[in-house]
């Protein structure tokens, strides 16, 4: 299905045809679409259908069989040290190091992004400052809970404010005031020009937060729309008909 | 400053303190340091007992050669327990946490990540056979010094623990878990130091079993022979590990 989105040379991130298979079947296949700058969008999908796998290779972390991915115009499988300056990632689970403290970890994280010195010190204060994680500073990472790991990972994702905010489940055992936060941040960062994807299972979150919604069954693209915070049902129905049956078709007849 | 160097400083300090934070490093630098400084008394207490009749001898062994050598290469027979475990989890460990991707998202390749990681192991281990060095140096004005095969040793050391620290990150880049990575090191480096056990045996001084085994590459400097040979072989060990190490880590972002 093509993207709602024209291609454009300002389009922060651009797909083509993206493809990788993973434990010996296809986890995404030919997959293309393209983010703006302030952009928002929700990638939802029953579990395996190939939200993490996507959000890796455009991470940087795995590398796609097939396709191209592009960023700021600029070709990322060739260069992917603009990783470095352009992309914040919170992988689902938020990984730790779990011998250091949050602010050895954020330490560490900036200055893997090329970050040093006053740059380093002001960008860590600021982001502590913003999610609140003060109190926590000189924990060990590997003692905090689910929640605060998450809030690290979204500090670390964060720090060097990239271009690209990629969230995978970032909500993930965040409390419901936590959730609301990470709402008003996510569009706080939408506002100043960050393009945001955010994969969740979370319909509600898509609603709340997003301009625009993917749908992935099966590792291929099934629906790719725009969001109307006032029209939950529809997404759901959307949702569930294409979970069930795998179509955008049989989504609408329901 | 490059990229390049940026990179490689920012996993070797993200390394070096994630070695220091942990018990096992420390536990390690304990127990080594503390048999060594035994039986650097041990030895001593042998060099001033046969000091008397060594008088007599116009070309006897000296402090280094009964003291300082023999303590070396007690730490070069630790070496082949500490170094595995020391650098068991530089790899695996990171890919057992899932924080492995955390450095491939930072867009560096692998071969900065192994760089950066071994030059961490590798501090540690100069630090450590620093404070082994410290304990014949404490006599230095107290006794005559060959300072030349003081050297020697000291490079063949240091050259033999680079070497097994490279063979010990290649391990935990293959390994799955950092246990694993620790045993295939032992295993690898104490084949690599016996490999011509069988030919010695048979009186065979030569060929190519004898060069490829790291004992026939250390004894010599051992007893204070430096010979750009032994020196290249440890270097194109080291380069050999790493670039498999590199290339297996570069593999788990085509492969996972």
């Amino acid at each position: 299905m093509a993207s709602i989105i024209p291609d454009s040379p300002k389009a922060v991130l651009q797909l083509e045809r993206l493809s990788r298979r993973r434990a010996g079947r296809p986890a995404v296949q030919q997959l293309s679409l393209s983010l703006q700058s302030g952009q928002v969008m929700g990638l939802l999908g029953v579990n395996g259908a190939g939200k993490s796998t996507t959000l890796s290779m455009i991470a940087g972390a795995l590398r796609p069989d097939s396709g191209d991915i592009r960023l700021n115009g600029e070709d990322f499988l060739e260069h992917p040290e603009l990783a470095r300056t352009q992309i914040g990632w919170l992988p689902e689970r938020a990984p730790v190091w779990a011998e250091l403290t949050v602010d050895e970890h954020l330490d560490a994280h900036g200055r893997l992004r090329g970050l040093a010195g006053a740059t380093l010190r002001q960008a860590r204060t600021a982001i502590i400052e913003r999610l609140e994680l003060q109190s926590l500073t000189r924990r060990l990472a590997g003692v905090l809970s689910q929640g605060q790991r998450q809030r690290l990972g979204l500090a670390c994702a964060l720090l060097h404010r990239p271009a690209l905010l990629v969230l995978d489940e970032p909500a993930n055992a965040l409390d419901p005031v936590q959730v609301a936060a990470l709402r008003a941040l996510i569009r706080e960062q939408a506002a100043s020009g960050t393009a945001v994807i955010l994969s969740t299972h979370l319909l509600a979150e898509v609603t709340a937060v997003c301009d625009r919604v993917v749908i992935l069954h099966e590792g291929s693209l099934r629906h790719d729309g725009a969001v109307h915070a006032d029209d939950h049902a529809a997404l759901e129905r959307t949702f569930f008909g294409i979970a069930m049956n795998g179509s955008t078709e049989s989504a609408r007849a329901a | 400053m490059s990229h390049a160097f940026t990179d490689i400083v920012a996993v070797t300090r993200l390394e070096w303190r994630r070695l220091l934070v942990r018990p096992l490093a420390w536990v390690l630098a304990a127990l080594t340091l503390a048999w060594l400084a035994w039986n650097f008394t041990l030895l001593l207490g042998g060099f001033l007992a046969g000091q008397i009749q060594r008088a007599a001898l116009p070309d006897g062994p000296g402090f280094i050669d009964l003291v300082g050598v023999p303590l070396l290469a007690q730490l070069a027979q630790l070496a082949f327990l500490v170094v595995p475990l020391l650098c068991m989890s530089t790899i695996a460990g990171e890919r057992r946490n899932g924080t492995l991707p955390l450095l491939f998202a930072a867009g560096m390749p692998a071969s900065r990540i192994v760089l950066g990681k071994y030059l961490a192991v590798q501090g540690w281990l100069l630090l450590w056979l620093a404070l082994t060095l410290a304990m014949p140096l404490a006599l230095m004005h107290a006794t005559h010094f060959d300072w030349g095969k003081l050297a020697a040793a000291t490079l063949g050391l240091a050259l033999m623990l680079a070497a097994l620290a490279a063979i010990g990150v290649a391990c935990s880049s293959f390994a799955s878990h950092p246990a694993l990575a620790a045993a295939a090191a032992l295993v690898v480096a104490l084949a690599l130091w016996s490999v011509n056990l069988g030919a010695q045996m048979a009186g065979i001084n030569g060929g190519a079993i004898n060069w490829l085994a790291m004992s026939t590459h250390l004894q010599p400097m051992l007893r204070g022979l430096v010979s750009s040979t032994d020196v290249v072989w440890f270097v194109l060990l080291i380069v050999l590990a790493l670039a498999l190490a590199a290339r297996r880590l570069s593999a788990d972002k085509e492969r996972n």
